[in-house]
């Protein structure tokens, strides 16, 4: 019972589906079992209670031979360099094959390297991998309403089993059959097309704060251009986070280098990624740490993202590490302080509580209840003025009317 | 990207200086001695690390608790042929066999921003060493023969374009330009003087290897300020400290322009708390300093 595999089970529910939630370890399917979940995104708590009577949250695997559809969705942890875990697929898997019907449809939904699931095919199993895009903080929404769905299959000419094709039916959105390997490309493919333009953005951003153009006001002309499209991921940020789409630059370049083939750019938004995150860091040594003895630094934020207890790969955690000499005011509504890493950190009970006293304020994650911040209120709190807000959480205009130094990404302070 | 072996900075027993008595070696000495610690910088006719005694001899002066920074090297003024850098590769292969022989508590090779390519405009730890003459090449290979010493915790320096007060070398930039300044009234630009480069005080230089040496770095750190500025307003810059008018001279520009951005974030990783001298102050402290002496 992952993350992806709570919210997909959930969700399946929310369809109408009776679901088995099953995890081998009893320590995470008893509080499933009395509703207390371990994952916070929006929706979630609220579709348990209401779909109850169709979850079963059990340890027993014998349970799942009840199952006509079994999804298999355990975490595949990564190293620093990317680099995938496959032990605990590998072991979920067999788990599976053992435990389930034979006639039972298995989908592998974790995120794999391709090549995994052909390896995995058997003549007593049906198998067959989906793609999933799941997004921390976004996750039910995605999985309720899907845009697609990638099935990498053995045979792509065969019709999909009935109980798979009457699940993903249920859904009402094209379903795209095509073989295990192009399926697992695909799912890696999305996310290169995701960490370009993201690099297309940070890149130009950086360009903007020098040469004082807005990136800001540069995007929505982007987005209108129907090549580039109004979905796209055309927001600068604080390099890639998450582990996920680490994990797949990692494998492309794995499989160039075994190749052969060209890999240089995505080396080079790996490394655009990893400059990009110190942009809080080096912004405060220039303005702050460089400048001040003995400076106090408010942190509002230390999930990797909004809406997430996540910390994998954090922008806010990575600055964290960097300013141990100083002292540091942390605010986070989900991650305890306990979880930055700094001997000399204050966790402040809220915003404000961590503006107080400091030389500069930092928004490091873009949780939705910072934007209700009154620049005003923040200025009365600080002691200095900087505020570096890389997401653009705060009004810009509000900010500098408030008196506030406003340092923000793509955009000339 | 550097790792502090010592967490905490520790106190410095013993620093052997090699080019000790040099523009950055001396204002290293200055700093090391205000620590506390005891400093010994033999003078090349003392020990002469081309020739061939020199290994033993410098084996038998090392101690195992020493730190050893090596700057010693014969400098572009001094030629840039290829005699040079055999010399030049012949003191180091002195100072492998003496560490060999005699290990010691840590070594700062002394290298050069010349092992990145003039073409570089933007340089970071990371960015591939690929030198463009004898000069470069006589800093990589240093500092590979350094890196096959095993036992040695080994830092590698690579400095910008350093400036101060007793800089012998006649570069272009800071000190050139308060020279000519001061005797010609006048400073000349190659072409319009745009290009821009990272120009760093060599008290600050000898202030971030003292830091490294009390936290026993290892890795690999440019030694940069990450301000760059363009040889104009270098050269404004130097004009503003004169009471009299000092020309800044243009002339038609016979090179493309190249500009080079050290990205620092390594160096702040490592100390946050470093606070550069701006090149303004720098300047000025450079004239007042040279006022003062004259």
């Amino acid at each position: 019972m992952t993350h992806l595999g709570l919210v997909s089970s959930v969700s399946a529910s929310e369809r109408g589906f009776r679901v088995v939630c099953f995890d081998a370890d009893p320590m995470r399917i008893a509080p499933l079992a009395q509703g207390t979940l371990p994952v916070s995104e929006p929706q979630l708590d609220e579709l348990v209670a209401k779909n109850k009577a169709r979850l079963e949250f059990t340890s027993d695997p014998a349970a799942l031979q009840a199952c006509d559809l079994v999804y298999v969705s355990p975490d595949v942890p990564t190293d620093d360099h990317g680099s995938s875990d496959l032990g605990a697929i590998n072991a979920v898997l067999e788990r599976v094959f053992k435990a389930a019907r034979k006639d039972a449809v298995i989908v592998v939904l974790s995120q794999v390297p391709p090549g995994f699931t052909r390896g995995k095919q058997r003549d007593d199993r049906i198998l067959y991998y989906q793609v999933e895009t799941l997004i921390f903080g976004r996750a039910v929404e995605r999985a309720l309403h899907p845009e697609r769905y990638i099935v990498g299959c053995a045979d792509p000419a065969q019709p999909l089993p009935a109980p798979y094709a009457v699940f993903l039916a249920a859904h009402g959105c094209p379903i795209l059959p095509m073989r295990y390997e192009s399926a697992e490309l695909a799912k890696i493919s999305i996310n290169m097309c995701l960490v370009a333009s993201v690099s297309v953005a940070n890149t130009l951003a950086e360009l903007c704060e020098h040469i004082g153009a807005d990136w800001s006001e540069i995007v929505p002309a982007l987005k209108l251009d129907k090549r580039i499209g109004q979905y796209s991921y055309l927001a600068p940020g604080l390099g890639i986070a998450g582990g996920n789409l680490e994990r797949d630059l990692a494998t492309v370049c794995d499989y160039a280098d075994r190749y052969g083939t060209d890999a240089g750019v995505v080396r080079a938004w790996v490394a655009n990624s990893r400059y990009r995150r110190d942009w809080a860091l080096r912004t405060l040594y220039r303005e702050i740490l460089s400048r001040i003895e003995d400076p106090v630094i408010a942190v509002l934020g230390l999930a990797y993202k909004q809406d997430t207890h996540s910390i994998k790969n954090s922008p806010s955690i990575a600055l964290l590490e960097h300013l141990q000499p100083f002292r540091v005011r942390v605010f986070d509504p989900v991650v305890p302080a306990s979880a930055a890493p700094h001997l000399r950190c204050h966790g402040a009970e809220s915003e404000l509580e961590a503006c107080e006293g400091a030389d500069a304020l930092v928004v490091m994650t873009p949780w939705s209840r910072f934007a209700k911040l009154d620049p005003v209120d923040i200025a009365k709190k600080l002691r200095g003025k900087l505020v570096l807000d890389p997401y653009a959480v705060l009004k810009a205009e509000a900010c500098r009317v408030a008196g506030l130094d406003y340092h923000t990404l793509g955009m000339q302070s | 990207m550097i790792i502090h072996q010592n967490a905490l900075p520790k106190q410095l027993e013993r620093v052997v200086l090699l080019g000790g008595r040099g523009f950055i070696g001396a204002a290293i000495r200055r700093q090391i001695e205000a620590q506390g610690a005891s400093v010994i910088a033999p003078a090349s006719a003392e020990l002469n690390l081309a020739a061939s005694a020199a290994a033993d001899k410098l084996a038998r002066l090392l101690q195992p608790s020493d730190a050893v920074v090596m700057l010693a090297a014969l400098t572009p003024d001094r030629g840039r042929d290829i005699a040079t850098l055999m010399k030049n590769l012949a003191m180091m292969q002195s100072v492998c066999a003496a560490l060999e022989k005699s290990a010691c508590a840590h070594f700062v090779y002394f290298s050069s921003d010349a092992v990145y390519n003039t073409a570089l405009s933007r340089v970071t730890e990371d960015t591939p060493a690929s030198p463009p003459d004898l000069y470069g090449t006589m800093h990589y290979t240093r500092e590979i023969m350094a890196r096959s010493l095993v036992k040695v915790p080994l830092l590698v320096l690579r400095p910008t374009i350093v400036y101060g007060l007793d800089d012998t070398h006649n570069s272009y930039g800071p000190n050139r330009f308060r020279r000519a300044a001061q005797k010609d009234g006048k400073i000349t630009l190659f072409g319009g003087g745009e290009e821009t480069r990272d120009h760093i005080h060599v008290d600050d230089v000898a202030a971030l290897t003292v830091r490294c040496l009390l936290h026993r770095c290892i890795g690999t750190l440019n030694v940069a300020t990450g301000v760059s500025k363009s040889f104009h307003e270098v050269a404004e810059v130097v004009a503003r400290q004169f009471k009299n008018n000092v020309e800044v001279i243009k002339t038609p520009r016979a090179n493309p322009i190249t500009h080079r951005h050290y990205d620092v974030t390594g160096l702040i990783k490592a100390f946050p708390d470093f606070r550069f001298v701006a090149l303004e102050d720098g300047v000025a402290r450079v004239h007042r300093d040279a006022a003062g002496r004259a």
